[in-house]
């Protein structure tokens, strides 16, 4: 189980007309971080719509511990072990915070005491215990926020792929959520992809990188070399550093 | 679960209905006892079409046909046989001798709109927001004209009678209350707790792993089964009836007693019958009063109607959600003070 990937090869993604991805390729194995960057625009968050089954591929295939699921509906493929969060936070406001976390293990099957006990131990762990029975929709952002990592945790993945989970957050609470998503990995064994704008954060937190510029892969590997690569560069700062 | 919760709502909505029950008894009023059995039938309609509307978020306009399926369902198998020739003239040789106990028969009325409800509304489950609420009403036109038709079971247009009168008040208190547990049971169920999240966001489910058609389903065929089970109840109460009263109007009284008791609670469902059960037997003895002393130069109809929906206008505006919109009434005390933040 520790060697499972979630594996995207040559996906192609056109709306109307428009190349969203391009022949892009990217392995997340179970156990590690992986950042997902680039320019605004470059695909990202079409990346994720599409291993998560919100889009489907005009053309490529993806597979999760070897099993093909491309084109598959997201309620099938998040019963496969596949979890996300949203560019755009999405709970479910009228539900309580512990409700929310409670919706996500019964939808993978759990009875609803299991589910609870689930849900309050995430709740401990995320500092959230004192909003348990909170309306969602009455919390501010950045516990928001942490309620949707938390939810998509209550589901137990295998792979969680975060869409910009520090976006809109203070350097203070950015940096309480670094130390929760470092130590996921390790502690629940799962495949961490990660799309964030803050640097700082990708950098100290990701094992790997792997950057989409115009819907195109322009470098993978680890963050060092990445980080020197002089396409990647370019992409970032503009043709005249190069 | 918030299981003491869950009990202390069950109980604060039976004590009204069990109050009501009470004093019939102990007033022996027949126009009481009437009032009180309508009422409760309400209740099992309202809270019916809760526990749909309710929990996964979508207007439902079919519901009254469901309780008209059952009404007649049940008719069917309970007038006795020697008043079938006179009652179902065109009635199937198979079902001319049939003629089982009232109880039995209202049962059976419920299955029938249960097979019914899950074979026709599988396919429309798929559908959301104002889609949905659109073919929910062409379901309701449909199942109307049906039973205009289908002479053979029905007896067309025309009234049907011959009904044992077996709905007592007992009975009908009975049926309400067990209704308001199941619909509360069902809120906090798994399939419950999955299609009210699916409510709130349908996108956010579905990354969870929430099949919604198949939650929406079984909403739907048990929210039918219980609107049957108040045409059963009705029609062996009222003894006569035809088409007409399974479509818009009760349709629109439904409606109103669930928007403004609030369709996210069951709490509210009871809250608004209670609340316009009794507003309408007000305004009917206004009306007959007002026709007595000839105040006017026509006679003075429609007034219950024209009060429901400046109510329920009202409402829309200043109180979307209903009365209760929110927490159910056994849960009310716990809105706590913002300190802990």
């Amino acid at each position: 189980m520790a060697d499972a990937t979630l594996e995207a090869s040559r996906i192609a993604v056109e709306f109307a007309g428009l190349r969203a991805l391009d022949g892009v390729s990217l392995t997340l194995r179970q156990g590690e971080i992986l950042g997902l960057i680039g320019p605004n625009g470059s695909g990202k968050t079409t990346l994720v719509n599409v291993l998560t089954g919100q889009v489907r591929p005009s053309s490529g295939s993806v597979h999760c511990a070897g099993e093909p699921i491309t084109g598959l509906a997201p309620p099938a493929i998040a019963r496969r072990g596949i979890a996300r969060s949203f560019q755009i936070v999405r709970l479910f406001t009228n539900l309580t915070v512990r409700e929310n976390l409670e919706a996500a293990a019964v939808a993978q099957g759990a009875g609803r005491r299991e589910a609870a006990v689930r849900a309050d131990l995430l709740l401990e762990e995320f500092g959230l215990a004192g909003y348990r029975d909170e309306r969602a929709g009455a919390l501010s952002y950045g516990d928001e926020r942490r309620v949707e990592i938390a939810r998509a945790l209550a589901a137990g993945p295998r792979f969680l792929l975060l869409d910009e989970p520090a976006a809109g957050l203070n350097e203070a609470e950015s940096d309480a959520l670094l130390a929760l998503l470092a130590a996921l990995p390790a502690e629940r064994g799962l495949g961490l992809l990660i799309i964030d704008h803050d640097m700082r954060l990708i950098m100290r937190l990701c094992h790997r990188l792997h950057v989409l510029a115009s819907g195109r892969t322009i470098a993978e590997g680890d963050v060092v070399s990445v980080r020197r690569a002089p396409q990647v560069i370019e992409a970032y700062l503009g043709t005249a550093h190069a | 679960m918030p299981w003491r919760r869950l009990a202390l709502s069950f109980l604060l909505l039976a004590l009204p209905v069990l109050a009501l029950a009470g004093a019939v008894q102990f007033a022996q009023s027949l126009l009481l006892e009437r009032i009180a059995i309508t009422l409760c039938i309400n209740l099992v309609l309202v809270v019916g079409l809760q526990v749909f509307m309710g929990n996964a978020g979508i207007l439902s306009f079919a519901h009254i046909g469901f309780m008209g399926v059952g009404a007649y369902a049940a008719a069917v198998l309970s007038i006795p046989a020697q008043m079938k020739g006179m009652a179902l003239p065109d009635l199937y040789p198979l079902l001319e001798g049939v003629a089982v106990a009232p109880m039995v028969a209202i049962l059976a009325g419920v299955a029938v709109a249960a097979l019914v409800a899950a074979l026709v509304s599988y396919p429309l489950m798929r559908l959301s927001d104002a889609a949905a609420v659109i073919t929910s009403f062409a379901l309701l036109v449909v199942l109307h004209t049906l039973m205009l038709h289908w002479s053979a079971v029905t007896n067309g247009p025309r009234t049907l009678f011959g009904l044992p009168k077996a709905t007592t008040l007992g009975l009908a208190a009975g049926a309400a209350l067990a209704v308001i547990a199941v619909a509360l049971l069902f809120k906090e169920s798994r399939t419950g707790l999955l299609l009210r999240a699916s409510r709130d966001d349908e996108i956010a489910a579905g990354a969870i792993g929430v099949r919604i058609p198949a939650l929406r389903w079984r909403a739907f065929v048990l929210s039918a089964a219980i609107a049957a089970l108040g045409g059963g109840l009705w029609g062996h109460f009222i003894t006569s009836f035809s088409p007409k009263a399974f479509y818009l109007k009760e349709t629109f009284v439904v409606l109103g007693m669930l928007v403004i008791g609030g369709a996210s609670t069951v709490s509210g469902a009871v809250l608004g019958t209670f609340l316009v059960t009794l507003a309408f037997e007000g305004l009917r003895a206004v009306e007959g009063a007002l026709n007595r002393a000839q105040l006017f130069a026509g006679q003075v109809v429609g007034l219950t109607e024209v009060a429901l929906a400046c109510a329920m206008i009202l409402f829309l505006i200043l109180r979307p959600g209903g009365l209760l919109p929110t927490a159910e009434i056994g849960a009310l005390r716990r809105t706590r003070p913002e300190s802990d933040r």
